[in-house]
């Protein structure tokens, strides 16, 4: 059916060469997604894995500059954590309790990242101010709400095994920023980011969760952070309710964020493929 | 008459979507519209969007084909605006939803509170007060809808009536919760900072209509024309002078009027969201005022006189 008629006259005749209406057809031309934006990466992956590219002009000489150093600096930062809980765990001999060997570093590194959102808000990184801040807060509600405000947990297993997951991943993550804003990334490098992240991401995620829930009693216990009835300002917060409903929280947004990163994986590392063919 | 062709592409990936013929040169974006509805039903006139450039504003329905820049082949990019939901509609399911919720908990219907709690009544007069406040506000909301609103568009898309929905019921029912509850503690300056309160609330609902009417009055039925508005006799619209979203302004002051009364945190957040987003929109309607008049008076700023 390819003609409409017109009010007012006979039905108009159909032209010959025109597609069905009906049919949609051709896909949208797939965007080329570039791995090394020159802006130096985007999060929309927890700092786990994936990236979302764009191809936008890159930050200026003095912004690349200090991203440079900043992502120099994160990743040096994450590298002592690293190196502190293999020297904690060789000095004491179990995997346990290693979280006070690196307090201090893992509070200050990942609070640091807050400066994040500052270059998303600025323009010098190309990525969403609103999904970076998100991914931020998540970690530093982790590392400060959780593990630092419930002492309780932190001889918890299960703060290794997110503390792990995230240094391994920030130290990819940092070092491939820092590569590719100058523009020399190896391919280890990129491989290493978008196919760790396959078990880093449910590892980071068990740890989170686990830590979460095994604070939960204490929480209940002591009334951390949480107001009741009545009050003047008429107002209460249960903080137990609250971190139960941040655990549930966990059940949409993590698939959704795997998936697409394994969608980012399957672009990212085809085209490289056909890049290095093409050679 | 000579008549025009008229053929639709889709905006992102340029396939042509529909041929019309014999095309009068009179008719208007909607009369072409409702013809390609007929090709494709499943787009129906208030989910297209017709466009000259692909990345282009859209096309008015008033606007008329020979008073475009078109050839006698005229080519239109067509992009799904997604399902449709009519804005009266909206309006009236956000709306009613706080208006009955609020009730459920000034009621203490059961679940609600603990058992021995269900269907007795607050022993603060403030608390009476509050729930006849909020009820007003959103009854005048509703009437205002059915019979004061004049809408440019008569749609928005569908998912908006979910999270509106999910916003204004979601307040309600938290503001309601702390209000009507048997631990409620009333406003520490007492029936003074009642009094002052339910003052600048009234004041503010008063504001609010009037600056409704007189925007009312600035568009005759039917048309979607569009006037700078101005102060009238009605003292209420003298804020005119000073800010251009007035309905606005006296939104939030009977908002924080409300606050005041009740002394609830909760008030207080939900008056503070709301005045982020009055001002995001004023703003906007501020920029475009500037645009679309080149007489704009220049004294006015957006929602807060002199500041925002």
């Amino acid at each position: 059916m390819a003609a409409a008629a017109p009010p007012s006259t006979a039905p108009g005749k159909p032209r010959p060469s025109l597609p069905p209406c009906a049919e949609s057809g051709r896909r949208p031309r797939e965007r080329r997604n570039m791995a090394a934006a020159a802006g130096g990466g985007s999060r929309a992956d927890n700092g786990y894995g994936g990236q979302q590219p764009r191809r936008r002009k890159g930050p200026g000489a003095l912004a690349t500059a200090y991203l440079v150093v900043y992502n120099v600096v994160m990743t040096a930062g994450w590298l002592v954590i690293a190196v502190g809980l293999v020297r904690a765990y060789l000095a004491k001999g179990s995997y346990h309790s290693l979280y006070y060997s690196i307090e201090k570093p893992l509070k200050f590194f990942q609070t640091g990242a807050l400066l994040e959102i500052l270059h998303c808000a600025f323009g010098i990184v190309p990525s969403s101010v609103v999904l970076t801040a998100f991914q931020v807060m998540s970690r530093v509600f982790l590392t400060w709400a959780v593990t630092h405000s419930v002492k309780e947990v932190q001889t918890e297993d299960s703060v290794l095994l997110f503390v792990v997951a995230w240094t391994i991943t920030e130290i990819i993550r940092y070092s491939f920023y820092t590569f590719s804003l100058l523009n020399h990334l190896p391919y280890l490098i990129k491989w290493a980011r978008y196919t760790l992240f396959i078990i880093l991401y449910p590892m980071g995620v068990s740890g989170e969760l686990l830590t979460i829930y095994a604070a939960l009693p204490f929480v209940r216990q002591s009334g951390l952070y949480s107001i009741s009835l009545p009050n003047k300002y008429n107002f209460s917060f249960d903080y137990y309710t609250f971190l139960i409903l941040v655990m549930i929280s966990y059940i949409p947004l993590f698939p959704q964020l795997y998936f697409h990163m394994l969608r980012q994986r399957r672009k990212v590392l085809s085209h490289t493929e056909e890049h290095k063919k093409s050679e | 008459m000579k008549h025009y062709e008229v053929e639709i592409l889709d905006a992102k990936t340029r396939e042509k979507l529909c041929f019309l013929d014999k095309v009068e040169p009179q008719a208007t974006i909607a009369e072409i519209k409702n013809l390609f509805t007929k090709t494709h039903p499943q787009w129906y006139p208030a989910r297209q969007s017709l466009r000259l450039d692909p990345k282009g504003r859209s096309l008015k329905d008033e606007d008329i084909l020979q008073s475009l820049p078109v050839g006698t082949t005229a080519t239109f990019y067509f992009r799904d605006l997604g399902a449709q939901i009519s804005w009266v509609t909206v309006f009236l399911t956000e709306y009613a939803g706080p208006l009955l919720i609020y009730l459920l908990f000034y009621f203490r219907v059961p679940f609600l509170y603990g058992p021995r709690y269900d269907f007795t009544a607050s022993r603060h007069a403030v608390v009476h007060l509050a729930c006849a406040c909020h009820s007003f506000h959103y009854i005048k909301r509703l009437l205002e809808t059915l019979f004061v609103h004049r809408f440019s568009h008569g749609t928005m898309p569908l998912r908006n009536i979910f999270k509106n929905c999910t916003y204004y019921w979601g307040f309600a029912a938290w503001m309601a919760y702390y209000i009507n509850h048997p631990l409620y503690t009333p406003p520490a300056y007492g029936d003074e900072q009642v009094k002052l309160a339910l003052a600048v609330f009234l004041f503010c609902q008063l504001g609010n209509f009037s600056i409704h009417v007189a925007l009312r009055n600035l568009r005759p039925a039917g048309s979607k024309t569009r006037k700078i508005p101005y102060p009238t006799r009605n003292p209420f619209t003298w804020l005119f002078l000073l800010v251009s979203c007035p309905n606005y302004t006296y939104e939030v002051g009977s908002w924080i009027g409300f606050t005041i009364m009740t002394q609830c945190l909760p008030v207080a957040l939900f008056s503070l969201v709301g005045f982020v987003q009055m001002a995001i929109w004023a703003q906007g309607k501020h920029r475009s005022y500037l645009r679309e008049f080149r007489d704009y008076p220049p004294l006015r700023s957006p929602i807060v006189p002199f500041l925002l």
